[in-house]
């Protein structure tokens, strides 16, 4: 029992990882349905270069709110150089598109920094505490308070501010926003730059988890996909719980079916995730979507 | 269907090319290049057919059918390595393996298509994106099968002794045959009623159904067959190399192919050659370029590629053939108007 608590929380830990950078593709998704495949590598991208802040000797703080800002400006014109030209044009162009900026930001990083691993300033004290028997890191629970911030403000934003109806509109149908006087480029422009900072907070979340390196964000990658797709696309909160469920469901399947042991891990949240869909094609919180990839 | 495009420049050239024209181009090019290239390139230009095949059959999936399966890496693997397992363990003949290859992996590639049956588009594209990132680990796991991470080394076919054919002339013809075979297949497929189901299922599936297309049966035999060609495309593959590896059919493999699709040209046959070749080549000119910086250029590449041409090679192609016969035309034109002046001045000397 013990030991399933304590899957359970770790399996949250990680899932709250997954859930920062679903929540970035979600937003992204919400804004110009695309999917964007090279989220997690310009997150990769700026946690290099929140690193790099430190090394040149900025203090961790003041580093790691340049990059934010860096990673939103990067966010915004990303999308006025690439993704808005082809903004128009089918789906499969911009996936492409999106795949070209992966490769692009993995070997950009790859070329300044090169293979090697680095190691991140902690951000969380190392202690923990133990409750029960269970063991509760500070980074454990440092993740999962920040993932709790960032949904809670991005959630306060979306709902109770003009911006955040300005941008769910922009969204929501281009020709009428324009027509009530909603600047929906600007609007798009700013869903890519928060959502680059969203990712950039799930790279700064990782990277001291294991190691800062060119290629660390690209299995969470995969696991951010599965669970938007868990959650359905088009909801905030299916993201974060999608994340969170997978989380759990890989380290607590990985713990307890012998057969997958650490080589097969990854069908736990692929199974878990067919299984949804199969029951509710559009996701746990999906809405069923008229769009067709 | 030709009566629903009405643009009259593509009607105009697609009348002057449908002729023979590009039907004997194309066999000149597959006859002069083993005689113009270094057997280095010839096998490279092989590797890209054995990928072309798979792009065709991921081409007939997403161009005609409308279902994205990121899963044509898994499935070129599953063809690989069902070669290589009965050359190297069974003792079969190579070149005997290939159809089985090929039915293996379209039984493999219908298991992946049930869930097609009802997930959406986006949904699909990430379930089987799920089991080309799976499929290594797979590979790994089941290693009294497929030895795990040393992989399996076979002998080459040898060509025949009645031929005169070097091993490398002798891979490159069967990659030519087989994709021959596959195209001519595809090219039935995607012209005629059979074509016609397709598109209409693609299209709209709720009138397509009401119609008397049968969605399940339709949908299972594009995914079998477009399987079909990626295990056939795998097995040729192992055939080439003698060899498979996990290594080989990591889920990049799986991106490769889709970019080389979109690249080439969705819902088009030659664009699936030019995404092949493209997915091939142009990495490895890029990296020659520049070793550090090579991935940046092919990155920076396929984004401004589809910048420009969102249709791919094929539709820049389509778009530049008539552009280019004008400037040819110019040309003939103008060349009389450059020597006019020069006779001009001759009669003036004579006179």
């Amino acid at each position: 029992m013990q030991l399933l608590i304590q899957q359970i929380v770790d399996g949250l830990a990680a899932g709250a990882i997954y859930a920062a950078l679903a929540l970035a593709l979600v937003l992204i998704f919400g804004a110009t349905r695309i999917v964007n495949f090279g989220q997690s590598e310009i997150a990769t991208f700026c946690a290099f270069l929140a690193w790099q802040l430190c090394e040149w000797g900025m203090p961790i703080a003041l580093a790691l709110a340049v990059s934010a800002i860096l990673a939103f400006v990067l966010g915004a014109a990303l999308f006025q150089l690439v993704v808005r030209p082809v903004s128009r044009a089918s789906v499969e162009t911009v996936v492409v598109v999106t795949l070209g900026l992966f490769l692009a930001f993995q070997a950009l990083c790859l070329w300044l920094w090169g293979a090697d691993q680095r190691t991140f300033p902690a951000l969380f004290p190392a202690g923990g505490w133990i409750v029960a028997g269970v063991r509760l890191t500070a980074y454990n629970m440092g993740v999962l308070g920040v993932l709790c911030a960032l949904a809670l403000s991005l959630a306060a934003l979306f709902r109770f501010t003009r911006l955040g109806l300005g941008l769910r509109a922009a969204a929501a149908d281009v020709d009428k926003s324009t027509i009530v006087g909603i600047r929906v480029d600007g609007m798009l422009m700013l869903g890519w730059g928060l959502a680059s900072v969203v990712g950039f907070v799930a790279a700064v979340l990782v990277a001291p988890r294991l190691f800062l390196s060119p290629i660390m964000m690209a299995p969470v990658l995969v696991y951010a996909l599965a669970a938007a797709t868990l959650g359905g696309w088009t909801s905030a909160i299916g993201a974060v719980v999608g994340g969170l469920l997978i989380g759990v469901a890989e380290s607590v399947g990985a713990t307890f079916l012998p057969f997958i042991g650490s080589e097969l891990r990854l069908l736990i949240p692929l199974a878990l995730t067919l299984a949804v869909l199969l029951l509710r094609p559009q996701g746990l919180f999906g809405q069923q979507m008229a769009v067709r990839v | 269907m030709n009566t629903l495009r009405p643009t009259s420049t593509t009607r105009l050239v697609s009348v002057r090319y449908d002729g023979l024209v590009p039907y004997t181009l194309v066999m000149l090019v597959v006859v002069l290049l083993p005689l113009l290239l270094p057997n280095f390139l010839l096998m490279q230009v092989s590797t890209a057919l054995t990928f072309a095949l798979a792009i065709l059959g991921l081409n007939l999936l997403l161009g005609f059918a409308g279902q994205v399966c990121l899963a044509q890496g898994a499935l070129f693997a599953c063809g690989a390595y069902t070669t290589a397992i009965l050359v190297a363990q069974g003792g079969w003949p190579a070149l005997a393996t290939l159809p089985v290859a090929a039915i293996v992996t379209a039984l493999a590639g219908i298991v992946i298509g049930l869930p097609a049956l009802r997930l959406g588009g986006l949904q699909l594209a990430i379930v089987t994106f799920g089991v080309a990132v799976l499929t290594p680990q797979l590979i790994l796991k089941f290693d009294r099968l497929t030895r795990g991470v040393t992989g399996i080394t076979f002998d080459p076919p040898a060509p025949p002794t009645w031929l005169p054919l070097g091993p490398d002339l002798w891979l490159y013809a069967l990659c030519v045959v087989a994709t021959a075979v596959c195209t001519v297949l595809a090219l039935r497929m995607t012209r005629g009623d059979s074509g016609r189901a397709l598109q209409a299922l693609r299209d709209n599936p709720l009138v397509a159904t009401s119609l008397g297309v049968d969605l399940v049966r339709t949908r299972l035999a594009a995914f079998a067959i477009s399987s079909a060609f990626a295990g056939l495309g795998g097995g040729l593959f192992a055939i080439l190399n003698g060899y498979v590896s996990p290594q080989s059919f990591l889920a990049g493999r799986s991106i490769e192919i889709l970019i080389g699709a979109i690249v080439g040209g969705i819902g088009s046959v030659s664009g699936a050659f030019l995404g092949a070749l493209f997915v091939v080549f142009v990495p490895e000119w890029t990296a020659e370029l520049s070793p550090a910086l090579g991935g940046l250029i092919y990155g920076v590449c396929l984004i401004v590629l589809m910048l420009v041409a969102r249709d791919g090679l094929v539709g820049l192609a389509k778009r530049a053939t008539p552009v280019m016969f004008l400037l040819a035309r110019k040309g003939l034109t103008s060349r009389p108007a450059t020597t006019a002046p020069a006779s001009h001045q001759n009669q003036e000397i004579s006179s």
